[in-house]
């Protein structure tokens, strides 16, 4: 009863912020001054006359009032179906179930890793606090923070992909092989440099928030307790500082489902990655409304995943929670 | 008991180190092996096949009646006519071509044996079909010009037109035709043509495998296979770099820099940059509503100084790097420009001779002339975020401020630019194969719609040519009025008539080749970097020395 009825909030809630991230991207690409007409016909412009440019017009509905063609788009939505995409010509949701497919991928990678790395780091940073490692994961992490994503990108591709040759330089699968014949090696050396641009920006938040908890938890008193009855080192953490600090490291691990999609536009826009990032990119470019929206839909499904999975997670490591909730 | 528990951390940390050095060397191995294999695999890649980063993908896939193929060839369908490396048409799958007296009916007869790559014939049918297709699709191909196509028999096609339009035969020249028996809703991933390639595999965002066409019917390649990667410029300069591409497009930026195993290729074009002039005194109106005009550009003394002032020249070597050449005109070199519309620039003393006869005199003594009291500055828009177009406004600013013009540079974005194309002068690029442009481009019929002469030139004797141009049967019986609507001796939209524009350079098209590559001879490039270098394939080769 009590899981049916968190169950049952968590989707109104869902179904509310849908509801109004569409009609507030639709508003917003209706502010937006990108004429998707002229976007989509680009440098043939000169040749395209006023006669074609109206019958465009027609045929993607762009004459119709915006609260028309948000009702439509709507209606269609509630019956299954995402629209066509203006500039690839095909169902939006084709598109985004093959790139989803790539991104997926990618993504889980990247965020397994920043995950794992990223909390081992800030354990040991906090562990051996002002020593020259902690002040070496800490100056580490400082750096990836306010680094761009696509310069560490940038950085990798020259490095690995050109200078040393180890890696390819771009795309998900070798240039020129057939599709059976790409094994699933190829596809992981490929994915390598992405998923490390990736991870190394979600490394920064984890390691450093982890830090920070555990250096409070550290100096709390009954730590001071434990190391008088002689506990230290990894004991003394398993014991009493791992259950404080993983609840912030998962919350945080989760909530970066948002930064991870944002980063996965930028990484994927340099290595030519064909994931999500790069249709998002030209939907938003030539103000394809259709395909934006079925992205921004997707995005915002995903990001509310990261959390829920999150909110979950508490209710079982922290039986604390569950009863917070109750009352 | 200690010693136990130290032991036991020691193994646990070895154990670390151990799997941390196995992963290490692990990855450098495969790391090394993979970069050899990717050094052997471009070594010894078979001489019939090909790496390309040439182009952008075609996100609407390989359909011709949606806009495939409009730059370079649509590769894996043919079209009825095409254009040579001279830009001189010949027949392609057409055999002959005929239009009426009145230039309304177009008829074109079929070669006979061509086939499709799933085997089935090619008639006049398809043609049909092609046309009505592209025509009701709503995309880039604008076909409101074709009243009828008809299909009489299987070799015929007949087009009638709604008024005459010389330059239908541009349309002739780029669409390709799709088959009607094997059209649906996935033509576009799936294509079946008559080109001289087929598509293999398609992988969406990445890149595109194509095969040499068995049933083409005309001059085979000697490339069986060739891959189109998708990549944007940076990344393909990357590609060559690491040296999995054979030929790259790349920007001027990069053309400074060695790339080991390769050779750079500059391609001559008409993609060009130029200055519009608003033609109008300010308070004028465009057909959309919008205000238009300007006092100072609207003075022809101020276009020609302007005009002659600056130096072209001087702006390939500074901005392009060498890789240009000077533009006079929206169509230099093209058959369907006049070669009288050159002139001798980089002349400041004859912009201030001209600037002095038209009445502009500096009276304050502020180094910018002045005429009845209107200082001679206005200000000149180029789309932020184009480096070249930024230095060139600029460069060609501080020319004409020698001769007392005084020219604000701002960059806008392409939607601001559209409102604000009418009332100042804009840095725009164009260039085509298609005499239409120059059309869209001066005549009055659609000034101020879009961007079609935004500076609402209007000169009805230029009118007058370009209709009989359009009105025309052939094309080589247009092109003598496309000159003549440019400089016919005594008016014109060149220099010497009404300078509605300051043409300023045509851009190279830059390409690194492999080595031994010989990529033909190449046809002056339309605006738009890539797709353009392959519509010669077939006649690419390795040089004799590297076989």
């Amino acid at each position: 009863m009590e899981w049916a009825r968190f169950v049952g909030f968590k989707m109104l809630r869902l179904l509310s912020l849908l509801v109004g991230v569409s009609v507030v991207s639709f508003i917003l690409m209706q502010f937006s001054p990108v004429d998707p007409v002229e976007a989509y016909i680009g440098g043939d412009m000169i040749r395209v006359s006023a006669e074609q440019r109206s019958l465009i017009e027609e045929r993607w509905g762009l004459n119709d009032s915006p609260a028309e063609r948000l009702l439509t788009w709507g209606q269609a939505l509630i019956q299954g179906d995402l629209g066509t995409s203006m500039i690839y010509r095909q169902p939006v949701a084709d598109i985004i179930q093959e790139r989803f497919m790539n991104s997926v991928a990618l993504m889980a990678v990247a965020w397994v890793l920043s995950g794992l790395i990223g909390f081992g780091l800030g354990v040991v940073a906090a562990m051996k606090r002002d020593s020259r490692l902690d002040r070496l994961i800490c100056w580490y992490c400082y750096t990836l923070a306010s680094t761009p994503v696509f310069w560490i990108a940038l950085l990798l591709l020259m490095v690995f992909g050109v200078w040393l040759g180890w890696l390819p330089i771009g795309l998900g699968v070798p240039a020129g092989m057939s599709t059976d014949q790409v094994s699933w090696s190829d596809r992981v050396i490929h994915m390598i440099l992405p998923a490390l641009t990736l991870s190394m920006t979600g490394v920064a938040a984890i390691a450093l928030h982890t830090r920070q908890k555990l250096v409070d938890v550290l100096d709390s008193d009954y730590i001071l307790f434990a190391r008088a009855r002689g506990e230290q080192g990894v004991q003394l953490f398993r014991r009493h500082g791992f259950r404080h600090v993983v609840l912030p490291a998962l919350t945080l691990q989760f909530a970066s489902f948002s930064e991870l999609f944002g980063g996965a536009v930028l990484a994927e826009q340099v290595f030519s990655y064909p994931g999500l990032g790069q249709a998002t990119v030209q939907a938003g470019l030539r103000g394809d409304v259709p395909l934006l929206l079925g992205l921004v839909l997707c995005s915002a499904v995903f990001v509310f995943t990261g959390n829920l999975i999150a909110d979950i997670l508490y209710r079982l490591i922290d039986p604390r929670m569950k009863e917070e909730t109750i009352g | 008991m200690r010693g136990f528990s130290w032991g036991k951390q020691s193994v646990r940390a070895g154990v670390v180190i151990l799997l941390i050095c196995t992963v290490g060397l692990s990855g450098c191995a495969q790391g090394s092996s993979s970069a050899t294999e990717t050094v052997q695999q471009a070594a010894s890649l078979p001489k019939d096949e090909l790496v390309l980063a040439v182009g952008t993908e075609p996100e609407g896939g390989f359909d011709p009646t949606t806009g495939w193929g409009q730059y370079g060839s649509p590769l894996f369908q043919s079209t009825l006519m095409k254009r040579d490396a001279k830009l001189q048409l010949v027949n392609d799958l057409a055999t002959n071509h005929s239009v009426s007296e009145d230039g309304l009916t177009w008829t074109v007869t079929l070669r006979d044996d061509v086939k499709f790559s799933d085997g089935e014939p090619l008639t006049a049918e398809d043609v049909r079909f092609t046309f009505e297709t592209a025509a009701k699709s709503g995309s880039v191909i604008d076909l409101t010009n074709m009243a009828d196509v008809e299909a009489p028999d299987a070799t015929t096609v007949v087009f009638t037109l709604k008024s005459p339009q010389s330059t239908f035969m541009s349309l002739l020249t780029t669409l390709g035709i799709v088959p009607e028996h094997a059209y649906g809703s996935d033509y576009a991933e799936h294509p079946v043509g008559s080109g001289p390639y087929k598509l293999v595999q398609w992988d969406k965002g990445q890149q595109a495998i194509v095969e040499a066409n068995e049933q083409y019917y005309g001059k085979k390649s000697t490339f069986h296979k060739l891959t189109f990667l998708y990549l944007d410029e940076d990344a393909a300069f990357a590609a060559a770099q690491a040296g999995t591409v054979d030929i790259a497009a790349i920007p001027a930026a990069f053309s400074k820099q060695q790339v080991n195993g390769m050779k750079l290729e500059s391609v001559k074009t008409v993609d060009n940059r130029g200055i519009m002039f608003p033609m109008q005194p300010a308070g004028a109106k465009s057909g959309d509503g919008l205000p238009a005009g300007n006092d100072v550009t609207s003075d022809i003394s101020i276009r020609k100084a302007v005009n002659v002032a600056i130096d072209r020249t001087a702006l390939v070597e500074g901005v392009l790097e060498g890789h240009g050449r000077p533009a006079y005109s929206v169509s230099d070199d093209l058959p369907w420009s006049n070669p009288d519309s050159v002139f001798a620039d980089a002349n400041i003393d004859e912009a201030k001779r001209i600037l002095a006869d038209g009445g502009w005199v500096d009276t304050d003594g502020d180094g910018i002339v002045e005429k009845n009291g209107t200082k001679a500055e206005f200000n000149l828009l180029y789309f932020a975020g184009d480096l070249t177009r930024q230095s060139l406004a600029l460069a060609a600013a501080d020319m004409v401020a020698q001769a007392g013009i005084k020219v604000n540079v701002e960059g806008k974005s392409r939607e601001e630019t559209k409102k604000l194309a009418y009332t100042n002068a804009v840095l725009f690029g164009w260039g085509s194969h298609d005499p239409l442009e120059t059309y869209n481009l001066y005549s009055s019929t659609h000034k101020g719609e879009g961007y079609y002469n935004t500076g609402l030139y209007s000169n009805p004797t230029v009118d007058h040519w370009m209709q009989q141009a359009l009105k025309a049967t052939t094309e080589e019986e247009a092109l003598p009025f496309w000159q003549k609507a440019e400089w016919d001796g005594s008016t014109g939209f060149s220099y010497q008539g009404d300078a509605p524009w300051a043409w300023l350079v045509n851009i190279d098209h830059l390409y690194l080749v492999k080595n031994g590559l010989d990529i033909g001879e190449q046809q002056i490039h339309p605006h738009g970097h890539g797709w353009p270098v392959t519509s010669n394939l077939e006649e690419w080769s390795w040089k004799e020395e590297t076989k």
